[in-house]
């Protein structure tokens, strides 16, 4: 036990390993109806621990967010987000309108342990391909509907996104300047993403209970609701009667808290959750009288609306005649929590996180170069990992076809020359980059004898 | 027709034929039956679960959500208690405790030992021996000098999946040197890119032009549910493997890494984005409007959404410059803000009945022409927390579940998440250091 505890760790998790490591969900297999950010993001979570993820779109048009981007700016022609959201899935264009696209879909749900859509409530039903028929001709399945609303209650018909599912659950509301009618979303979609790992927790539940029982069930998971979930407003309310309203900078659990400007015009947050933390700051501002100070020494009294804001000025005075490195070498030295406002630059050239392995450079075979975040969270044995970047629509159809559901090259032409399935039509998004010969791809025409190689 | 019947049928549109009448009866069946958690079994009932959380409320989170799925956590404080305890809005305490504490505290057992002392350290040795997952935030390398670390408890139980939970993790340089920087929400926000994009335009006045945080513990509850999935993901393969690990999660990293998009944006673009106050980067409009007596949102995503957005505000006059979605999406915020300002000048003229009710009935007709291309701007008001609770939806649910305390009153805490078979639930919010000791005690066969 002599060896540093640091270095210990970092032979647990050490990143050139990863690939000659098991994977968690192997020979787990899911469905993936879903388009767009939230129902991706599930069953992108699940690919990245190893399931196998099938990702069923509709031939020639595709999910829609393969086609938007931010900025209106594609790259590579192709959404970069959607690299992101839809990492090494298999894609293949089945059009459900079809009864011979609908028995395709039919016949992979029954080989699969997860499906995953979400459609306005009730759609995934309408077509036929909905849990009371997916139950039937396979019992076991974990069947997630992810949507808004969720699929019962008066405003279950309602669509949503997610910046609906912020309006509706308070999010919104509470973000932004007192006494001002400011308000802002929470950005890069995170009534999307955050309720996509929320819904594959779930997942990842029910398949540990099937795991011992056997046992298959449905589950219903609402974006709002989970946004809700996360508030402490409600439970607040219902024990002075009062509200908490948007509080700007300052979180009011914690006294002092806030973001400030410092004397060479950088931003830093900076907050204090107890006692101890309260002391350490106070020394550092040299101001030891304020933790004697019975208006501020314990928490109940800190935290005091009118206590914090007189912390709050008194702290913004002192960080606005320090420099930023100052006060963030004063953080390390005493111990409370201080940093840098880290804006989109430096998350991805942050070298922690590179060596982290939060963000990764990863080299695709298709679309080379992209540096963009792995896994949400580490773990030793079994790391989440990146295999490939998304692929062109319907760019595993002879894959999935040939190997999974034993079609033949006539019978797969037949249903293309039907329009049942298909890939891409001209649209950025959907198709191949232009420099990118698809016809020398070993996957896309696949051949059973030689496995795709 | 009520407005219910009429969204019904609004976004129903496929209830034409017997066989799909029918299964949607079915499904209507399934459904019924998920509102109550009465009487059905759990999903993770077999579990122990160690809940070592220190002055972190994102440990306290994880260990509540597997708590509510069923799993036997056990929260380990010292004499002293956790200091999370005191993490309150205003300072509110309700039975002596903060109400973040108290939402995150469920169906758990309380256990008070004292880690420092020889006594405390084997009584946690003979926990973790029977233990499934441990979840713990001090800062790192600090159990594992009191010979209770994960290197240590894995001798003890190689099958044990033990999750710490801190601002940098526990294995590189910058962990090292930072290793006594605290947890905070707003610090693990600010850090992991959320602040930086939240904000009002830069012509707006200082300090509404700043960085700004969600109003909600936004970060701690991504770092909660990514050490969640983590550890049930362990726990899948621990059944075939027979093997234990070690999970990391750093706060400090938590939001980046959950969203991608900064990431992304910084390797692409070279260029940090600015705050775009309520308009959105990938769409436009979409985003809240001011009408007559509130918020409402207007996302009209595809161009068809779009047209009818213009046809429902009579602003067809918007269409021709703004055709195609590449038209209305633009890294130029002085291109997005004439057409978010002729949207806000539109929508000024209404109150929020008077638009959802145009749009809704905008929508109905829609779906049953095929001439109009489908059309469906979505649209939501603004709700504070306080309109929130009082939605029937909501109620109907039951999202916001109640809490009788043993000395305080009833409390409503939100959940999140139906499931069939093994529906997550709510049992009892405990408050009390060492309310479980003698139960535990004796379960576990702990010395005194």
């Amino acid at each position: 036990m002599h060896t540093d505890y640091f270095d210990y760790v970092r032979g647990l998790f050490d990143r050139s390993k990863i690939d000659g490591k098991p994977e968690a969900l192997k020979g787990i297999r899911v469905l993936d109806f879903t388009h767009m950010i939230f129902g991706p993001t599930v069953a992108k979570t699940l690919a990245l621990f190893g399931a196998e993820v099938i990702k069923v779109e509709v031939p020639y048009i595709g999910d829609y967010w393969r086609t938007s981007t931010y900025w209106g700016k594609y790259w590579k022609h192709s959404n970069p987000f959607y690299h992101f959201i839809n990492p090494n899935k298999y894609f293949v264009g089945i059009d459900v309108k079809y009864p011979e696209g609908k028995e395709l879909i039919l016949k992979l749900a029954e080989m699969s342990d997860v499906v995953i859509e979400n459609f306005a409530a009730g759609t995934a039903e309408a077509w036929g391909i909905g849990y009371t028929q997916i139950s039937k001709i396979n019992p076991k399945i974990i069947y997630a509907s992810c949507s808004t609303f969720g699929q019962f209650g008066p405003d279950k018909f309602r669509p949503g996104w997610d910046m609906l599912a912020q309006g509706v659950s308070g999010a919104i509301g509470v973000t932004g300047y007192p006494d001002t009618d400011l308000r802002f979303k929470i950005p890069d979609y995170y009534g999307d993403f955050q309720p996509g790992n929320y819904a594959a927790m779930f997942v990842l539940a029910a398949l540990r209970y099937r795991q011992k029982t056997g046992k298959g069930q449905y589950l219903d998971i609402a974006q709002g609701e989970i946004l809700m979930r996360e508030m402490f407003h409600f439970t607040y309310m219902s024990a002075t009667g009062k509200s908490i309203g948007a509080t700007g900078n300052n979180d009011p659990t914690m006294a002092p808290s806030g973001i400030f400007k410092t004397q060479d015009k950088t931003f830093l947050a900076l907050a204090v959750s107890n006692d101890m933390q309260f002391k350490a700051l106070c020394k550092a501002m040299q101001r030891l009288d304020l933790a004697q100070d019975p208006r501020y020494e314990k928490a109940p009294e800190r935290l005091k609306a009118q206590n914090a804001d007189l912390l709050n000025k008194l702290v913004s005075n002192w960080i606005a005649c320090n420099k930023a490195n100052e006060i963030l070498d004063l953080a390390k030295i005493h111990g409370f929590a201080a940093t840098r406002v880290m804006n989109d630059v430096d998350l991805c050239n942050d070298e922690w996180r590179r060596e982290r392995g939060s963000v990764v450079e990863f080299d695709d075979e298709m679309y080379k170069k992209l540096v963009l975040p792995a896994a949400p969270v580490q773990l030793s044995e079994t790391p989440g990992r990146l295999k490939w970047l998304s692929r062109p629509l319907g760019y595993h159809n002879r894959y999935v076809f040939k190997k999974l559901l034993k079609l033949s090259d006539d019978e797969i032409k037949m249903l293309q020359d039907k329009r049942v399935v298909g890939n891409w039509d001209y649209h950025v998004g959907q198709r191949p980059p232009v420099y990118y010969d698809i016809q020398q791809d070993k996957m896309f025409n696949y051949k059973e004898e030689t496995n795709g190689q | 027709m009520g407005n219910n019947e009429k969204n019904e049928k609004t976004f129903s549109r496929y209830l034409k034929d017997k066989k799909t009448i029918q299964r949607i009866s079915e499904w209507g069946n399934v459904i019924a039956k998920m509102a109550s958690p009465e009487g059905k079994p759990e999903a993770l009932n077999e579990l122990v679960v160690l809940d070592l959380s220190y002055a972190n409320l994102a440990g306290s989170i994880a260990a509540s959500y597997l708590a509510e799925f069923g799993a036997e956590v056990i929260k380990i404080e010292g004499p002293e208690g956790d200091p999370s305890r005191m993490i309150t809005p205003y300072g509110e305490m309700v039975d002596g405790v903060g109400l973040c504490f108290l939402m995150e505290n469920r169906n758990k057992y309380m256990l008070s030992l004292d880690l420092e002392k020889a006594m405390g350290q084997e009584n946690l040795k003979k926990l973790a021996a029977k233990a499934d997952i441990l979840i713990e935030t001090y800062a790192p390398g600090e159990l594992d000098s009191l010979g209770i670390g994960y290197r240590q408890l894995k001798e003890i139980n190689p099958k044990l999946i033990y999750i710490a939970i801190t601002p940098y993790g526990h294995y590189t340089e910058k962990a090292r040197q930072l290793a006594k920087i605290p947890w905070t929400d707003l610090t693990s926000q600010a850090e992991s890119g959320l602040t930086a994009i939240i904000g009002a335009l830069p012509d707006e006045p200082e300090p509404y032009n700043w960085p700004t945080r969600a109003g909600f513990h936004a970060a701690s509850y991504v770092t909660a549910t990514s050490a969640t999935l983590g550890a049930l993901a362990a726990v899948y393969w621990r059944e075939l493997s027979g093997k234990g690990q070690m999970l990391d999660v750093a706060s400090a990293d938590a939001f980046a890494s959950c969203v991608g998009i900064p990431v992304i944006m910084g390797y692409i673009w070279k260029r940090p984005r600015m705050r775009y106050g309520i308009l959105d980067y990938g769409l436009c409009p979409y985003g809240f409007f001011r009408c007559k007596d509130g918020y409402i949102a207007i996302a009209s995503f595809r161009d068809q959404d779009f047209r009818a957005a213009l046809k429902v505000l009579g602003r067809w006059d918007l269409e021709e410059d703004w055709r195609s979605l590449l038209d209305r999406i633009t890294d130029d915020t002085e291109k997005a803000k004439i057409l978010d300002n002729e949207i806000a000048k539109s929508i000024a003229n209404y109150t929020y009945d008077d638009l959802y009710q145009k749009f809704t009935s905008y929508s109905y007709k829609s779906a049953r022409n095929k001439w109009s291309g489908g059309g469906l701007p979505v649209t939501a008001k603004l709700l504070m927390p306080e309109e929130v609770i009082k939605e029937e939806h909501w109620k109907v649910r039951k999202t916001f579940m109640e809490v009788k305390g043993e000395k305080y009153g009833s409390l409503l805490v939100p959940t999140a998440g139906k499931m069939s078979e093994t529906p997550p639930r709510v049992k009892w919010i405990s408050t009390e250091i060492g309310k479980d000791n003698a139960h535990i005690y004796e379960k576990y066969g702990l010395s005194d």
